[in-house]
């Protein structure tokens, strides 16, 4: 346990030391926080427009948006690019002969890159945006905390999504970095954009079976109060749910993967 | 003009180079060809959602908005074809590449930028093409030879824009050392201000994407013309003139930038 909470704090104290960067990459973040936040002012108009039953106002959706700009900021799943780029570089080959597991590795590496993330990031995000647009508070703090804990369940099955996409490069490293393919589909099916219950009704339905609406959309809909508490409460089971399903599934894929290293030039 | 001529050779013969460079390894292109399509053909599909849930976004229904959204692409498609290279200032600084160029006797700016002829940035072309004709056909563009001529004129002009901003940006790295993070901010703002209504934006930052940074000049002002639009600039020629115009005068500026941050190039330390 020790060893991991090394990696943890040297990820901090890298990510720290490169606060330069941390700022413009905020600084960027506001401003699609800001484009986002205008096009759903332009949609709602001024007045209260109905939309598909549901009845979500503007300063919710506004809430909707910071808070899912906040947890992309934070959920750091880097193990997607760690993997691909060491089996393309070969170094997976000295990854493999350190003292401790190699997952458990890469994800200390991402909670630390998360840790500073929560700093340098997260913090200035809900200063900008408690100046820019009010702040976004929760339904309540029942709400809050079912938030917390989905949020984590979230987290989970990005990284092992991450994980098991990166792991694609023991077969095909030729492809190129299929994880940027994944981001774009999640990127729209996790909701972290446009909640999927504007979405046509069939998307809607293919999308319940399908992990992606339980990363963004399902923490972000406790925390605004459009899923009620039984709501939540089901929806955090889905959760694990699916943490199991993709759990059993990379620990397959990890499996066959180590006996696939194939390490390259000399 | 034996220059001229010495140029555009040379110009061809790295694109050659660059050409079967990326070709060498084809599979390679896969995971791109995958993911630009899949994150514009999204986006648009996005706005569609959006539209159709609530009501046109001031004013821009979803044809006008594909209709600017393709038009933006198009622009965006040919920098990234064309000037790459400036995205990547900071790692030809760190590198100390500009070593290299500064001996041979040919203007740097030219050498850095045709150095990489980005073969696959032509796919960042491809849902560009998809859908501004699609969008062009539902809004009844009018396909005439004058009008595409203007098409022309503006696409080139926002080439010219994109490229001038990003070789500004770029050209930061030779005083910090560090741009890529500002060009990919700059990147994600550039999506954000010209492939949506910039009348989305308050007045005041409509102002300086107008002003300050000739970024309205790119695809909004023109989306608006071709579309018959109220105007929200008035100007006494069309955009078809001023768009190349503005692209000219800013890449002059950018040059200039450029060549003046040059001078701080100190080479790479060991």
């Amino acid at each position: 346990m020790r060893a991991y909470g090394y990696f943890i704090k040297m990820r901090v104290l890298t990510a720290l030391a490169y606060r330069f960067e941390v700022w413009i990459g905020m600084v960027g973040d506001i401003i699609m926080l800001a484009a986002s936040v205008y096009i759903w002012k332009a949609a709602y108009g001024n007045g209260v427009v109905g939309s598909g039953g549901f009845d979500v106002g503007l300063q919710n959706m506004i809430t909707y948006t910071v808070i899912s700009v906040l947890l992309a900021s934070v959920f750091q799943t880097g193990v997607q690019n760690t993997i691909y780029t060491q089996v393309r570089e070969g170094n997976i080959a000295l990854d493999f002969m350190r003292p401790l597991p190699l997952l458990g590795i890469y994800l200390s590496d991402d909670i630390g890159s998360m840790v500073s993330a929560l700093v340098n990031k997260a913090i200035p995000l809900i200063v900008a945006a408690v100046l820019l647009f009010g702040f976004p508070l929760p339904a309540g703090a029942g709400a809050f905390a079912g938030f917390l804990v989905s949020s984590l369940f979230s987290f989970v099955i990005l990284w092992l999504m991450s994980a098991m996409v990166g792991m694609v490069a023991f077969w095909v490293a030729e492809l190129g970095n299929l994880g940027m393919v994944k981001d774009a589909v999640v990127r729209v099916l996790s909701g972290s954009l446009v909640p999927l219950w504007f979405f046509p009704d069939a998307v809607q339905n293919v999308s319940e079976w399908l992990p992606f609406q339980y990363t963004y959309q399902t923490p972000i809909g406790i925390y605004i109060g459009v899923t009620t508490a039984g709501d939540a409460v089901r929806a955090i089971c889905i959760q694990g749910i699916w943490v199991i399903i993709l759990g059993l599934l990379l620990a397959w894929i990890w499996k066959h993967a180590r006996s696939k290293v194939m390490v390259q030039g000399g | 003009m034996n220059e001229v001529r010495h140029y555009v050779t040379v110009f061809g013969y790295y694109a050659k180079l660059a050409i079967q460079r990326q070709l060498e390894y084809p599979l390679f292109l896969v995971s791109w060809l995958l993911m630009i399509p899949t994150q514009y053909f999204t986006g648009i599909w996005m706005l569609k959602i959006i539209v159709d849930r609530f009501q046109p976004l001031s004013g821009w229904g979803f044809h006008d908005l594909a209709f600017l959204y393709g038009l933006g692409l198009l622009s965006h498609g040919l920098v990234v074809v064309f000037f790459i290279p400036t995205w990547g200032t900071e790692f030809a600084v760190l590198r100390g590449e500009f070593d290299r160029l500064l001996l041979r006797p040919m203007n740097v700016f030219f050498q850095f930028v045709t150095g990489y002829f980005n073969f696959i940035g032509l796919i960042d072309l491809i849902p560009g093409v998809v859908i501004f004709i699609y969008a062009a056909n539902l809004v009844g563009f009018d396909w005439g030879i004058g009008n595409l001529l203007k098409l022309a004129l503006v696409v080139i002009g926002g080439t010219l824009i994109r490229a001038s901003l990003y070789t500004i940006i770029g050209a930061v790295a030779f005083w910090t050392k560090r741009s890529r993070n500002l060009i990919f901010m700059a990147v994600a703002t550039m999506e954000r201000t010209t492939m949506y209504p910039l009348t989305l934006y308050p007045q005041a930052i409509q102002a300086v994407l107008t002003f300050l940074l000739p970024i309205g000049f790119i695809s909004f002002y023109p989306a608006e013309q071709f579309l018959d639009k109220s105007t929200s600039l008035e100007l006494p020629l069309g955009l078809a003139i001023w768009t190349p115009v503005v692209g000219l005068i800013f890449f002059a500026l950018a040059y200039a930038v450029f060549r003046f941050g040059l001078q701080k190039y100190e080479s790479a330390g060991s």
